[in-house]
């Protein structure tokens, strides 16, 4: 199917790419297939729960989901033959744990050996988000499509405590807040129309359509049509280490805090937003470098290339590298971008809930695992991408493997008495788990239980 | 991290794939130096054709590169770029099982790159760790000494 120019039909395409939902409960369910007819028996069963994107006006539901299939969950329930499944992306069809894929992600063999889903033996062939507006309504939804699951023979990874429990957001987290104390998802990409050369057009994201930036695809044959109007999900379960993050602040602050004359209190907010590039209350060191002001927490309006010393924002900062904005690369082109949606798992860290998992359900959205999330995460290990950033081996501050081999896990922080120096940054986060999945058109959902 | 591509494709027996084969390789240089010399991630690439048992004519076109970071991102920038693309387009037209669907778009290109590749990071030592942008860094840096 040649890529259209016309504008998609948002009744097509699965909600949650198009619209940040803001229901406070939510549930991710990982399966494995058995058959196939069990498999198309679950997806039809659970199909008239799936939201679309066309707006809901003032009839929000109450529960709703969204499917994702992986490359092997779709060679289960299509109707696709090897040669047309042959058409899609080498990073869908190897997956997340492939020696290809580890060229960026770098979660290294003894921390993928230890994935809760998405290695050899653990493999996932479909997610399905599901959303209440209440604790109940998610129970509802989710005992639907658990019950569905059991009757097509699924299995159903139980990723928390110890293979017990499911993937839930924890609801009283505040809403768009991670465990480290940040308020996240404050900028997302605008998901305009109509400007093929902008990475953060809806084009950029969705499959069947031209764009120059991450050129989605699949686009031709039997493979793009099943593809039209669907959209990658890079879906991680993201263990976040609090201890080792608060251990690291209060030690830090502790010795920096005469160099800069500042309290204890507040070299350890100083630190925590050197490392992310915005303070914990989501204002941009680059707006407010010396304090955070609540006034500018969803401030997106700046960029970095006028800071070329790292003075205001270190060069590896974790926005700084996951979305450089204006920033100089040194490759051709413009930085791409990422849908993310998000949301914090397990219990707040406190002295009785230390040993208790806990971290980010992430959901990155692209319409190219390999030219969008893959190319941000190998930014986020090595900070290669541009040539004003002094250390070419460096890491982004917060979410970087360490254990990638030649990198260089130092950070500095310039300041106008001179730099300090962090001789090696922690693990603050470790991968528990990941599948690249296609969040598929609601015609081609409808399709493969036809 | 340094990482090895090793690009190795039979090609059709006739004399005019010969003959295309004998002239990519020949032009491989002058056609690729400028969106290598761009790309600033590659530190060696060339080319190579593969004689037949018999000595007479080639078996095969083999393209090795060893190249900073991963692969499958930045082979978006070598398609983007017409004189790697050309030169790419112009290996896989002479496939001997050619590339299906054609290569037209960017995925194309990227099934036909991983279905051909021999190498895997664990294959390549590296003598050194430092990437090619460090590397003309220091020299640039040097030489204004």
């Amino acid at each position: 199917m040649p890529v259209s120019n016309s504008q998609p039909d948002r009744n097509n395409v699965q909600g949650m790419i198009m619209r940040g939902y803001t229901h406070p409960w939510s549930c991710h369910l990982i399966f494995k297939f058995a058959t196939q007819p069990g498999a198309k028996g679950f997806i039809k069963a659970i199909l008239p729960y799936v939201q679309s994107a066309a707006d809901w006006g003032d009839d929000k539901p109450e529960m709703m989901l969204n499917i994702g299939l992986t490359f092997t969950g779709l060679k289960v329930v299509s109707k696709l033959t090897t040669s047309d499944l042959a058409g899609f992306p080498p990073t869908f069809k190897q997956g997340p744990a492939s020696a290809g894929s580890q060229q960026s992600l770098n979660d290294g063999k003894s921390n993928i050996d230890t994935w809760v889903f998405g290695q050899t033996g653990k493999q996932v062939d479909c997610v399905v988000h599901v959303y209440g507006m209440d604790e109940p309504a998610l129970n509802k939804l989710v005992k639907i499509v658990a019950d569905a699951a059991v009757a097509g023979g699924l299995t159903e990874y139980l990723p928390i405590a110890n293979g017990t429990k499911r993937l839930e957001e924890y609801a009283t987290v505040p809403r768009n807040s991670i465990h480290f104390g940040y308020l996240d998802g404050i900028d997302q990409p605008a998901l305009n129309w109509g400007n093929p050369d902008d990475p953060a057009d809806l084009s950029a994201f969705l499959i069947g359509y031209p764009n120059n930036t991450s050129q989605p695809g699949p686009s031709q044959g039997n493979a793009g049509v099943f593809a039209k109007d669907g959209c990658y999900n890079a879906f991680r379960m993201l263990y976040q280490d609090v201890d080792t993050f608060d251990n690291f602040l209060d030690t830090n602050a502790k010795e920096i805090a005469p160099k800069l004359g500042l309290s204890i209190a507040d070299a350890t907010e100083w630190m925590a937003a050197k490392l992310n590039g915005r303070w914990r209350d989501g204002s941009p060191l680059e707006l407010t470098p010396d304090k955070p002001n609540p006034e500018l927490s969803h401030a997106t309006a700046f960029g970095y290339s006028g800071d070329t010393t790292g003075m205001k924002c270190p060069f590896s900062a974790h926005n700084r590298v996951a979305n450089p904005r204006d920033e100089v690369l040194s490759e051709p082109g413009l930085p791409p971008r990422l849908i993310r949606r998000g949301m914090a798992y397990g219990q707040p860290f406190n002295s009785k809930t230390a040993s208790e998992d806990r971290g980010l359900i992430g959901l990155f959205l692209c319409g190219s695992l390999s030219n969008q999330f893959e190319l941000l995460y190998s930014w986020i290990n090595t900070t290669n991408f541009s040539n004003i950033f002094p250390n070419q081996q460096g890491q982004d501050a917060l979410i970087a493997n360490r254990s990638m081999p030649g990198a260089d896990t130092s950070f500095t922080i310039p300041t106008s008495k001179g730099p300090v120096e962090i001789e090696s940054l922690p693990q603050f986060v470790v991968t528990r788990g990941t599948a690249y999945c296609l969040l598929p058109s609601i015609s081609t959902l409808k399709s493969i239980v036809e | 991290m340094t990482n090895p591509l090793t690009l190795y494709v039979p090609i059709k027996q006739d004399a005019k794939t010969q003959e295309t084969a004998q002239g990519i390789h020949d032009n491989f240089v002058a056609a690729v130096t400028a969106g290598l010399d761009a790309s600033a991630i590659v530190h060696y690439a060339r080319i190579s054709l593969i004689p037949n048992a018999s000595g007479e004519g080639f078996h095969a076109i083999m393209l090795m590169t060893e190249f900073d970071g991963p692969m499958n991102p930045y082979l978006k920038f070598f398609w983007d770029n017409p004189g790697t693309k050309l030169a790419f387009s112009a290996i896989a037209a002479i496939a001997l099982t050619p590339p299906n669907p054609p290569v037209t778009d960017l995925t194309g290109f990227e099934n036909f790159i991983n279905n051909n590749n021999l190498n895997d990071a664990g294959d390549m030592y590296a003598a050194y760790p430092q990437t090619v942008k460090e590397i003309e860094k220091a020299f640039s840096t040097a030489k204004a000494h």
